[in-house]
């Protein structure tokens, strides 16, 4: 089954580690701006959240790709780039509507989320949890629970704790 | 399948596959200036020169252009190949003295200097970007000119393209770093192309981000509804996503 890299942005503090893990395990050290993964922040309503490649079903940059060069992983489901075939051409970057890829300046080459081979780093160093991989089949019963238990809390608050 | 001899070594093959493919695929290493495995060959630099023996007969030819046949003996680095590609590659290094990559080229081939009267060239003449404009981007916006030692590839009557998207494809397959992309806040320069095209603004975070043109070209060629998301960078569409899902939609 499908694994996608799933973000709870409520849990997420800001603390940028997943950047900082992401760009140490790709390009062998810590900017930022090579990481695949940025954290966007809200200071004035104190919300973070984490954007990254969503390594779509039907990918806006594999289509627009004249070289053929992008293409999906077929155990990890994540969309690759072909580096031998890629043409430098930037379609890609600018047929994403979420501004999933960037180009590296110095190695001249196309970085977008890999999913590390289906074993995503930044989930791990996440010390929040606000990163998790989850088979997509499991998605929907959790996105579920999470609104009941939201619901209840709603409700709680409304009653005072009372039935 | 289709049984051949590289190197001494006997390797089966599917067809359809050149030489410089099949040495690529079992390891082999071929040096190669023009060859893209995105569009087809076409045997311009000569050093993936190699020895071809097919029926006794012995030939040297490019092993981009050369198709892999039943029973033809290959032979990567003989003595033969090895004294051409130094040949070569020395031509090479008399056109284009300050290319990086024909400079390690010759240190690796052991060719120390040149004996042809040097030229201060940056391209060789391989006409990638030629083929990657033409076959993969798809809008021909330039080609070679003239003949002989004043052949040079440009855009049609030497001035402003009206069909370059401006993408840099072929700046960046260029081997030798000759084709220079210049951008200055609103516009990207291709002096070599004589080409100047305006860029895009960004609407939320005013950065002028990429070509018009190329802008144009994926509006064309997107199959989704773009119009959303193209007047904006890169950067700000991460933003207003995560604006969207934060808030609210």
């Amino acid at each position: 089954m499908k694994r996608v890299l799933l973000v709870n942005w409520e849990k997420c503090i800001g603390c940028r580690t997943c950047e900082m893990i992401c760009s140490l395990l790709n390009e062998e050290r810590c900017n930022p701006t090579e990481a695949r993964i940025t954290v966007i922040k809200f200071e004035e309503k104190g919300a973070d959240f984490p954007v990254y490649c969503q390594n779509c079903e039907a990918p806006a940059c594999e289509a627009i790709c004249p070289a053929k060069a992008i293409y999906k992983d077929d155990i990890t489901e994540a969309v690759l780039v072909d580096i031998r075939r890629c043409i430098g051409c930037r379609m890609c970057i600018l047929a994403c509507p979420i501004g999933g890829l960037s180009f590296h300046p110095a190695r001249k080459e196309i970085i977008k989320c890999d999913l590390c081979k289906g074993d995503p780093a930044c989930v791990k160093y996440c010390p929040e949890g606000a990163l998790e991989v989850v088979s997509l089949d499991t998605i929907g019963v959790k996105r579920r629970r999470e609104n009941i238990r939201k619901f209840s809390s709603y409700l709680d608050m409304m009653t005072g704790g009372k039935e | 399948m289709l049984k051949i001899v590289i190197d001494g070594k006997e390797v089966e093959v599917e067809e359809g596959l050149s030489v410089l493919e099949l040495a690529e695929k079992i390891g082999v290493k071929i040096p190669t200036l023009c060859y893209h495995p995105a569009v087809s060959a076409y045997g311009a630099c000569r050093v993936c020169i190699v020895e071809v023996i097919e029926k006794g007969l012995s030939k040297l030819t490019t092993s981009c252009t050369c198709p892999v046949e039943s029973g033809i003996e290959v032979k990567t680095n003989s003595e033969k190949v090895k004294k051409t590609r130094k040949l070569i590659v020395e031509m090479l290094l008399a056109r284009c003295p300050d290319a990086k990559i024909i400079q390690d080229l010759a240190k690796q081939l052991h060719v120390e200097k040149t004996r042809a009267p040097q030229k201060n060239e940056n391209c060789i003449l391989c006409g990638l970007c030629m083929r990657i404009c033409r076959e993969i981007i798809g809008v021909d916006a330039i080609g070679f000119a003239n003949r002989g030692h004043k052949r040079k590839v440009t855009t049609p009557f030497e001035i402003q393209s009206d069909v370059c998207l401006g993408c840099g494809a072929c700046a960046f397959v260029c081997p030798t770093g000759a084709i220079k992309i210049e951008d200055v806040e609103d516009k990207r320069k291709i002096d070599m192309w004589h080409t100047e095209l305006g860029k895009v603004k960004c609407e939320r975070c005013g950065r002028y981000f990429f070509p018009e043109s190329a802008v144009e070209y994926v509006k064309r060629k997107s199959l989704q509804d773009v119009d959303g998301f193209l007047k904006l960078c890169p950067d700000c569409r991460k933003r207003v996503l995560a604006n969207k899902l934060v808030c609210g939609w």
